[in-house]
């Protein structure tokens, strides 16, 4: 199965996840052509028009700096998908890879498994909070830490699939016709953990929203001064009753994307391969 | 049973040391001396000297991590810097409300969970599961720290129904009334967790329902609500215990972020207080607090999982 009529089958007659799905691509082209669409430099201080009320030209309303709150959260889509692409990449890559090859190689899988089961004897959250301890706030730290927390989930579940996988008679047909060990996990493999992986992907994408707010609002997550959904939500908190839109845009925002993606997930997990559909364990 | 017991705590050890291990190098990843960094800022030379004599700093590694390990198995995880207290007092200091606050959140998420699981099951395929598992999916997208600020604008700021803020002891003025500062929180804390139960719930009954059993009960003429209760809800309820377990262990570090919304003086804000003052032996000793309960509520849930399903001890 390929990955687009894996897709399509996914969202046939499924309206919510399909609307989802749109939603999440309005994401990326605000991210992508946030300079175009942002209508203010999102870190323009204006202290005359601080607190404005959502109107016109501010269709969002201002903050307590006076800067424009719509483009502030065109500019938090661009970081939404940044956070999200990047943990998605650590957690797929370093997680797969450990996963794939211990699952493959069963002497070194022996050692590195049990090194993910210490790393998962760390709650996720405590996790975060011990790495981000030991670095600097900023993007790139945000990324890995996140990505580092779910890559052991991931591990352990590719783990699962490359053991069914390996037993499988095309498998052994490979190793009968002298296919190398890379031949194997990469051409033999590999292409059937691809729906589980976009399977994957998007709750990982899903969880890292709600895990880099959460860091953001103990301020220690990305740099105060990067407009991100979850930062602006932790700066205005005081705000909540005087200016409620400082709040309720970027909360509402995360919300329904953090939605979208659980939903597209929650789809794509559905029309997957049944062998491994007990394996993730999405929302 | 006796033997996967067996097999199950001699896997816990090393794991458990392996992750002590990453406990005690925390304290030595951070750039510095580590005398000094466990001090801080105020503490004089000859403190620094004494310390690093007394935990072994200028011996090798693996001495250090058994001094360490050795104090910390007698209860000394080392003094905080900030409280100026032992660590192990500090951290007990915000047991009870990290307890009752994980307790009380339990008893939401199997209130609101086990129910809402149910009738979205037994009601497959119909507009209320859509809508009951849709808004299951929902609430667990919802940060909870924007959750916990608009419970206290309603129901703090502007109904002024529940406090906004704090947790007074059980043991101070108002005894068991005080657990009204705990209401928001708790329901804060639950809202995504019972969403995942409802989820949880809701897969396993569907699991159970498509069994042999399942089906001679039917075909037998059963009424289905007794078929739904006694025969698919009571299989399914093992793996949802077990869920219960695991979700009760990690509550104690998810409350990190609900705490701190609602300034409660548990473990979880202590995390983060000590994290933004660089309170490193408090943070060292939280970590290997919350590990050690983490592995070990999950190794019960285990066993008794095994103990409510034969079949997984026999694999």
């Amino acid at each position: 199965m390929n990955a687009v009529s894996f897709f399509r089958n996914a969202f046939a007659g499924r309206k919510l996840a399909t609307a989802g799905f749109i939603w999440l691509c309005l994401i990326a082209l605000a991210a992508i052509s946030a300079p175009l669409i942002a209508p203010f430099d999102p870190l323009e201080i204006d202290p005359v028009g601080r607190l404005a009320e959502p109107g016109w030209p501010n269709l969002f309303g201002t903050d307590h700096f006076g800067r424009d709150t719509f483009s502030r959260a065109i500019y938090g889509a661009r970081m939404t998908v940044i956070i999200g692409v990047g943990s998605v990449i650590v957690a797929l890559v370093a997680g797969g890879a450990i996963g794939m090859l211990s699952a493959y190689f069963t002497r070194l899988g022996h050692f590195l498994m049990r090194g993910v089961d210490v790393l998962m004897a760390f709650p996720a959250l405590l996790m975060a909070l011990v790495l981000i301890t030991l670095l600097e706030r900023s993007v790139f730290n945000t990324i890995l830490v996140i990505g580092v927390v779910y890559a052991t989930t991931t591990a352990r579940i590719l783990y699962g699939m490359t053991l069914k996988l390996k037993s499988e008679v095309f498998v052994d047909a490979a190793i009968c016709s002298g296919a190398g060990h890379t031949s194997i996990l990469f051409r033999h493999i590999l292409p059937n953990l691809v729906s589980p992986l976009l399977v994957q992907a998007s709750f990982i994408f899903a969880f890292a929203q709600l895990q880099a707010a959460a860091l953001d609002f103990l301020g220690l997550g990305l740099p105060p001064e990067v407009p991100s959904w979850g930062n602006m939500l932790s700066e205005e908190r005081i705000y909540i009753t005087r200016a409620p839109w400082l709040l309720i845009y970027p909360g509402m925002l995360i919300v329904l994307s953090v939605f979208s993606m659980n939903l597209v997930g929650d789809a794509l997990r559905d029309s997957m391969d049944p062998r491994f559909k007990d394996d993730i364990a999405g929302v | 049973m006796l033997a996967y017991t067996l097999k199950r705590l001699l896997t816990l050890i090393p794991t458990l040391l392996a992750a002590s291990i990453l406990v005690f190098l925390f304290v030595h990843l951070i750039p510095g001396d580590p005398a000094a960094i466990l001090l801080g800022d105020t503490a004089t030379p000859e403190e620094v000297a004494q310390l690093s004599a007394e935990m072994g700093f200028d011996r090798p590694l693996w001495i250090q991590y058994l001094l360490w390990l050795g104090n910390a198995l007698k209860g000394d995880l080392g003094t905080s810097i900030f409280f100026r207290e032992p660590v192990l007092s500090v951290i007990g200091s915000g047991a009870e409300t990290s307890i009752l606050l994980a307790t009380m959140t339990m008893v939401w998420i199997i209130i609101i969970g086990l129910p809402i699981g149910i009738l979205s099951a037994t009601k497959h395929g119909t507009w209320i599961d859509q809508i009951t598992s849709s808004g299951a999916m929902l609430a667990a997208s919802i940060p909870t720290f924007w959750l916990g600020l608009y419970l206290i604008m309603i129901f703090s700021v502007t109904l002024g129904w529940f406090p906004s803020s704090g947790f007074p002891s059980l043991s101070d003025d108002g005894g068991i009334t005080n657990l009204r500062y705990l209401l928001l929180p708790s329901l804060t804390l639950a809202a995504p967790n019972a969403a995942l139960i409802v989820r949880l719930v809701r897969a396993s009954m569907l699991d159970v329902s498509r069994e042999d059993h399942v089906r001679t009960a039917r075909a037998k003429g059963l009424h289905p609500s007794r078929v739904a209760i006694k025969h698919i809800f009571r299989n399914a309820l093992i793996s949802v215990a077990a869920a219960f377990g695991f979700t009760f262990a990690a509550l104690i570090s998810e409350a990190v972020v609900t705490e701190t919304v609602f300034s409660l003086p548990g473990i979880g804000r202590l995390v983060v207080q000590s994290i933004l003052r660089r309170d490193y032996p408090v943070i060292q000793g939280v970590i290997l607090v919350i590990v050690v309960l983490y592995m070990v509520i999950n190794l019960l849930v285990d066993l008794a999982y095994a103990r409510l399903d034969p079949r997984v001890s026999l694999k």
